[in-house]
């Protein structure tokens, strides 16, 4: 996976859209491919210096909550260092941002904020490319 | 079969196995061996599929009480 790009879309903020990011940017980027997500509308819950530590399970789903302590799945907030560790790129996106009335200090330590075109830039030679 | 490192990851469930190995291999050299211990039953085409991606070679595995165990010898 040296040499390959892995390009993602986090649009939505619930617990398991957060396992589906993160999870599969950490194995890619542990493969040694470059990572970039791209965080839109309820995705920027993902890096949401508050909303991240807690984001909610679907409805009817909460009962999951004690599967994810038995499996010993690592916190959304590991995750999101371990991610960091490893170099993914994460990108918040401006207009939601505007939108939501949110500013760049709400966010977690080392996210950049652009727009579409930011993404579609660094997308635009990716191997693999998701949408959450 | 000689490790020059044993990365005990019992216990952890993915993607943290990869995780750990990765990072650990990162602090050894070519041609040695890393033993990784894991209890995630998906380890094993994880790993699999890992070495790949970096060019190592698992060049052992067993099993024993739920304990899966690999030699990875790095490229």
């Amino acid at each position: 996976m040296a040499n390959s790009k892995v390009a993602i879309i986090a649009s939505n903020g619930g617990l398991f859209d957060a396992y589906k990011v993160f999870n599969i940017a950490s194995a890619a980027a542990a493969s040694d491919a470059e990572v970039g997500i791209f965080f839109t509308f309820e995705g920027l819950n993902l890096i949401h210096k508050e909303a991240h530590k807690n984001l909610p399970l679907p409805e009817g789903r909460e009962h999951f909550a004690e599967g994810f302590k038995q499996a010993n799945v690592p916190s959304i907030e590991e995750l999101v260092q371990v991610a960091q560790e490893m170099d993914v790129k994460l990108i918040g996106c401006q207009m939601t941002m505007d939108v939501m009335n949110l500013d760049k200090d709400q966010f977690i330590d080392g996210i950049e904020v652009g727009g579409a075109a930011t993404f579609i830039e660094f997308a635009k030679d990716a191997n693999i490319t998701l949408t959450f | 079969m000689e490790s020059v490192k044993v990365l005990d990851a019992k216990g952890l469930a993915c993607p943290m196995p990869i995780v750990k190995t990765k990072k650990a291999m990162d602090q050894i050299n070519s041609n040695e061996i890393l033993e990784v211990h894991a209890t995630d039953k998906g380890a094993e085409n994880d790993l699999a599929a890992w070495v790949k991606s970096g060019g190592h070679e698992i060049v052992k595995s067993t099993e024993e009480d739920e304990v899966l165990k690999f030699w990875i010898k790095k490229g």
